[in-house]
């Protein structure tokens, strides 16, 4: 039996310690750990080049994240860090170059053996198999296989969520049904596809697209072999023909992968194969997570996010944690757009209002300051894509600072001069999004428009702020969201922002319904080029027509801080993969 | 006493079917009132009109609510298929439904999970009643004295204290700065050190709470009895204060005491969200959270009905027991 | 206090004394309200905690005034106070200075002081208006229940214990998460709120019905009831003339010990992400935020977290000393 008394003193000694505690790792930033030979490479040194290089196999390599992805399934992935670590586990024909920074971006023949022969005014893409590319039981990749695979994406019904480019390129008229529901007796009914024999597949489009070899990069263009296609239920066990294979996966909670041993190293241009087994942890508690990746306990966060606020805090003050933090570019824009169906915000003038009363440095700070949020942006291309000029700045908020008299007189031309009253409409899941709100809001109540913010149901987003009625009903003037490539040209980032005939009534990203004969004009032309500097002048044209409809308010171009532990080898931040380290490539020490 | 098991069992199902009913209500009705379609929730970033159709199609979103139900009913007891053109997806019974989220049956979900909840209550609750109850009881005894005041301060203290609150100062402390345990859950099977470990400090947070409550019921209850009349014939009788205390007074204490106990353990099992959150614990609180954040229906209702079965099997079984502790008390 | 076992109290001791000298007339003027408040006057902890319970109020009445006095506006940004490579405040202990008493928030250097006041009157709100639907709920339904008995008692019980059965914390972030932003043409932080009163209201009505409906089945065979009937008084009459004002005392004590844990409630509500919407503060949604950054500016999490810590403290020493006033048997 306890002693009250002495229960009591355990109380105030346990309230001493937690004090003396919190007090110490604030202002030392928890200098007590032991970092014996736990030296990092450096701050931002993997997005310089590659770090601790090696090529010795073995050991464990061991993610943590908050976020399952959406699914596994390549048909069905669209998270970004799901796409990266889907090379361990499936390939394509191409994908993307494993070099640092913005090298990864070119792309590289994978099972395929060269890129792609075009032929027939870019109409045709033909490619050869390479040999030696086999399945997990042993079998080889066959050309079927990558058509079935890519025919998957048809069947929308059964396996949605994944990406509709190959889709709406090949079969824009939407007459195949999907490989469930294909009569024929192959289920390789897709006529845009053709394989003459296993090792040729041919991709015939009725228009040409200059960035069709980039969506083939995807894991969407992944193989899939037909008599292992569980339908729904692939992504819980994806049939490998990568160099790992899944031993388990509890959705939300776990997932192991081990060493495919049927995968040839030389039939594999691209990946390293390194660790022996790769783990992932699911977690609830992010603090916890920035915690333990600094202990230690973890080598790096699967959704590559970036540190807390906190963590970040103590990482940056300390000069050994410091050296384990990178700093790169997400290829991210963080956005306020205005929907120009909600009144007053179909007069340009009162969007130039808002965009001059928005206090840039404040809404930078919001997203967690220059290093941890990212660079203010000044117009909505990202540095990373071809065409785009961060110095182009109309509104001058690189200023970082609001232009109270041009907001005052955008309000009198547009017939509001005390200002107007609208809604900001925001994700309820994305605190940093929340708090970007708040800035808006009180930087647009020193000139008078007052905004009330709502915040939305962040897992709804397609059918909240992806419908224009309801965006027109609930009356959103001002959206908060953000936006990253799918793939890296004009096409990828800007179309479904900006182009009028991608408005859709439900899933909709062009939130501003702007629908402007020019811009969409400039993509046809953009589309018909093939060679990528000339389109991506013309899409720098089309970026300046964007910033002229007044219907964006760029707040930054993002950046993380992430951790890498120093164990890792092999370490670079890829602009392909939105800045993540290319995990393909990682080993432990 | 068979009778009166069947009544109460009886009782216990028809509540159940209530419970799901109400969950169903909740989620596929209400929604609908207020204009949004649960299909909608289940689709990705580019929500194609054919993949809703297909949710719709295999989760039987069309058909109405009763229905439903009632398919959710059979599928418990029998197992169910869901159909969508040639993808089939079979769920054995029991049937708690299943997640189109994560493409997993609702029952091996809660099954994987179960043992970390049960074992955080069953831990917790282990501590607080040695704790709460011997500091009640002290407290009681010792009424007025310094000790007495001291105890139940503290425990006032520990009431007042959110849980996430203590969570996050004992792991901040134990965890990243002394680094005395890890604080990870792992399976008992895997280690038992370490889930031990594990598991540590999320039963002395939450025990921390409830042993304040226990302590201030225990000595509330138990200044009660000390004051009635059979105690003091106990006392007049010349028994050992030991006795009249440990065998007649504690007795009658026990019985509200027993009373909150079914409603807290049954709560914990659905409940012990916060916990769970704070301490990264893969237990049923948070796969009900992250379900709710996704939507993910089925996980919900799957959670919300085995917590509702702990708190009436809870009660169920305090009721007995009631008749075992207090033999004024019959089973009718 | 350090009264011997068997004493019923220092107050009744009182009101013999004055008794003594006092004509008789008089001592039949002497409510069970006055005794009892002349036992809470004796009783110097619970006092105190009233006391905090009134400044508390006050404090949420006049938050205006003593935010004008002695802090800024509660939506106000300070920027310049805000480091902005980590993003936390400039200056040690949270940037405490004479200007900003508490030091002010991270990344956007609102004054912590302004918010906490402004965070009492939602907490404090939530709190009682929740506990306001429970207790209206709870002895409408209790003693109905009490008083009608027959299938209206079972069909009341059976709701009772059917709510009491649901998992509760998760039931309500379940359900507010699915109430829409805009209700019936109301929009904003209001919207938000009066969900939260109603839903934790509504789960909390079941406790205070079964203590009404057990007082009032024991109140009904009452002598006085029994005259009322006799002499033709209607049902509605004794209902809420001859029980209801007798089961006051045990409702007021529930209600004082249901506030703290309203209180607790909307903290943890805020803390998951369903509770009232920024900017409008509240504690529990300070914490939450304090969370993520509790590492690098602690004294951000000790303000609100100390607030919810003081109020719950207070209205349960508070409560507790009305209980022991109005119920002399179960005294200290």
């Amino acid at each position: 039996m306890t002693s009250p008394r002495s229960k009591k003193f355990r109380t105030a000694a346990g309230t001493a310690v937690v004090l003396a505690a919190l007090l110490s790792t604030a202002a030392c930033g928890g200098g007590t750990e032991s970092k014996d030979d736990k030296a990092g490479a450096g701050f931002n040194a993997a997005t310089k080049g590659v770090i601790n290089k090696s090529d010795a196999k073995g050991g464990t390599l061991k993610f943590i994240g908050t976020q399952d992805a959406d699914s596994w399934d390549p048909q069905r992935g669209y998270y970004g860090f799901m796409w990266d670590f889907a090379r361990y586990y499936t390939r394509q024909l191409v994908s993307y170059t494993p070099e640092p920074g913005s090298k990864s971006t070119s792309l590289t023949p994978d099972l395929a053996t060269g890129l792609a022969e075009v032929s027939d005014d870019g109409k045709t893409y033909k490619y050869t198999l390479r040999d030696g590319i086999t399945w997990e039981d042993g079998s080889p990749v066959t050309s079927q296989d990558i058509k079935y695979g890519i025919e998957r994406a048809w069947a929308q019904d059964v396996i949605s969520g994944g990406p509709v480019y190959l889709m709406n390129v090949l079969d824009p008229k939407g007459e195949y049904k999907g490989p469930y529901k294909d009569k024929s007796k192959d289920k390789l009914g897709l006529k845009a596809i053709e394989t003459p024999d296993e090792k040729t597949i041919v991709f015939k489009l009725p228009e040409p697209n200059g960035d069709f070899e980039q969506m083939l990069a995807m894991p969407a263009a992944s193989p899939v072999k037909q008599d292992k296609d569980t339908k729904s239920k692939y992504g819980l066990k994806p049939f490998s023909n990568g160099p790992y294979k899944f031993d388990s996966y509890t959705p939300n909670k776990s997932m192991v992968l081990v060493r495919n041993p049927e995968w040839k190293k030389d039939s594999d241009p691209i990946r390293a194969a390194l660790p022996d087994r790769i783990t992932v942890t699911f977690t609830t508690n992010a603090d916890d997570m920035d915690n333990r990746l600094l202990k230690g306990d973890y080598d790096l966060d699967i959704n590559a996010t970036g540190l807390g606020q906190a963590a970040r805090a103590k990482a940056l003050q300390d000069e050994d944690y410091k050296a384990n933090l990178d700093n790169p570019q997400t290829g991210f824009i963080r956005y306020a757009v205005f929907p120009q169906t909600v009144k007053p915000l179909d007069n340009i003038e009162c969007r130039k209002a808002i965009i001059y009363a928005a206090d840039p440095k404040s809404l930078q700070n919001a997203r967690g300051g220059p290093q941890a949020g990212g660079d203010i942006a000044a117009n909505m291309l990202p540095p990373a894509i071809k065409g785009a000029d961060p110095k182009y700045d109309p509104y001058n908020l690189l200023d970082g600072k609001p232009d109270v008299a041009k907001a005052k007189e955008a309000l009198k031309a547009c017939g509001k001069p005390d200002g107007f009253s609208t809604t900001i409409a925001v994700r309820n899941n994305k605190p940093i999004e929340i708090a970007t709100a708040e800035s808006m809001q009180n930087a647009l109540g020193k000139v008078g428009i007052k905004a009330q913010i709502d915040q939305f149901d962040g897992a709804q987003t397609a059918s909240v702020i992806g419908s224009p009625k309801v965006v027109k009903d609930k009356g959103y003037g001002i959206i908060i969201m953000g936006w990253g490539a799918d793939f890296p040209t004009g096409q990828g980032f800007s179309q479904p922002l900006v182009d009028g005939r991608f408005i859709l009534e439900s899933g909709n990203n062009n939130f501003s319904e702007l629908d402007d004969k020019e811009i969409n004009g400039l993509f046809d032309k953009a589309l018909k080029e093939t060679d990528p500097e000339a389109a991506g002048a013309i899409y720098g044209e089309m970026n300046k027509k964007v910033s002229e409809a007044a219907v964006y308010l760029p707040f930054t171009h993002e950046k993380n801080i992430i951790w890498r532990s120093s164990r890792l080898t092999n370490v670079y931040t890829a602009d392909s993969y939105n800045g993540r380290y290319d995990y393909a490539s990682l080993g432990v020490k | 006493m068979l009778a009166y098991l069947i009544r109460r069992l009886t009782a216990v199902i028809v509540m159940l079917l209530v419970v799901t009913l109400v969950t169903f209500g909740i989620f596929f009705v209400f929604p609908k009132m207020t204009g949004a379609d649960p299909a909608l929730y289940f689709v990705g970033k580019q929500s194609d009109p054919a993949a809703i159709e297909g949710i719709r199609q295999k989760m039987g979103l069309d058909d109405p609510v009763l229905v439903q139900f009632g398919k959710f009913v059979v599928g418990l007891v029998a197992g169910r298929e869901y159909v969508n053109g040639s993808d089939i997806t079979s769920c054995a019974a029991p049937c708690f439904g299943y997640s189109f989220k994560t493409e997993q049956a609702v029952w091996p979900v809660l099954l994987d999970r179960m043992p970390v909840t049960f074992a955080l209550a069953a831990g917790a609750c282990l501590l607080w009643l040695l704790i709460g109850l011997s500091t009640g009881v002290v407290s009681a005894l010792k009424r007025g004295t310094v000790i007495d005041r001291i105890a139940m301060s503290t425990a006032l203290a520990g009431v007042s204290l959110p849980i996430y609150f203590t969570g996050l100062i004992s792991l901040a402390v134990f965890v990243y700065a002394l680094d005395w345990i890890n604080g990870e859950y792992v399976p008992f099977a895997e280690n038992p050190a370490e889930w031990f470990g594990g598991l540590l400090l999320p039963w002395i947070t939450l025990a921390f709470l409830y042993a304040a409550m226990y302590a201030r019921l225990t000595r509330a209850t138990m200044l009660e009895v000390l004051g009635e009349d059979y105690i003091r014939t106990a006392r007049a009788k010349g028994l050992g204060e030991r006795t009249v205390i440990g065998k007649h007074a504690m007795r009658s204490t026990m019985t509200p005491i027993l009373t909150v106990l079914g409603l807290d353990l049954g709560a914990l099992v659905g409940g012990a969200v916060l916990t769970e959150t704070t301490f990264n614990l893969p237990g049923m609180g948070t796969a009900a959270i992250k379900a709710i954040g996704d939507r993910d229906l089925p996980i919900i209702i799957g959670v919300t009905l085995v917590a509702a079965l702990a708190i009436v099997v809870a009660n169920l079984v305090v009721d007995m027991l009631y008749a075992v502790i207090d033999p004024r008390v019959r089973l009718s | 206090m350090t009264a011997p076992l068997h004493d019923t109290g220092a107050a009744e001791t009182a009101a013999v004394d004055v008794a003594a000298d006092v004509p008789a007339a008089q001592i039949r003027g002497r409510s069970p309200w006055s005794i009892a408040w002349l036992r809470l006057k004796r009783d110097k902890v619970a006092l105190s905690g009233g006391i905090a319970v009134v400044l508390l109020i006050l404090v949420a009445v006049f938050a205006p005034l003593i935010v004008s006095a002695f802090g800024h506006p509660p939506n106000e940004f300070h920027e310049d106070r805000i480091d902005p490579l980590f993003g936390t405040p400039i200056g040690s202990f949270g940037g405490m200075s004479g200007d900003f008493l508490f030091g002010v928030e991270p990344v956007n250097g609102r004054d912590v002081f302004s918010r906490v006041v402004y965070g009492a009157r939602i907490s404090l709100l939530v709190a009682f208006l929740s506990a306001m639907v429970a207790v209206v709920m709870g002895s409408v339904f209790g003693v109905v229940a009490g008083y009608f008995g027959g299938w209206v008692d079972a069909a009341i019980s059976r709701i009772m214990d059917l709510l009491l059965a649901f998992p509760q914390l998760l039931f309500i972030i379940a359900l507010v998460s699915v109430v829409p932003n805009s209700l019936w043409g109301f929009t904003g932080s209001g919207v938000r709120m009066g969900v939260l009163v109603v839903v934790i209201g509504f789960f909390g009505w079941p406790y205070i019905g079964r203590i009404v409906r057990g007082q009032t089945l024991s109140l009904r065979e009452r002598e006085y009831v029994e005259a009322a009937r006799s002499l033709g008084a209607g049902r509605f009459y004794i209902l809420f003339r001859e029980l209801l004002p007798n089961l006051v005392a045990p409702i007021t004590v529930y209600t004082t010990l249901m506030i703290p844990t309203n209180i607790l409630t909307e903290a943890a509500l805020s803390f998951l992400g369903v509770g009232v919407k920024p900017p409008t503060p509240s504690w529990g949604q300070m914490l939450s935020k304090a969370v993520q950054t509790y590492e690098a500016d602690p004294m951000f999490m000790v303000f609100p977290g100390v607030a919810i810590f003081i109020t719950v403290l207070a209205f349960n020493l508070f409560g507790d000393g009305v209980r022991d006033a109005l119920d002399p048997k179960a005294s200290r």
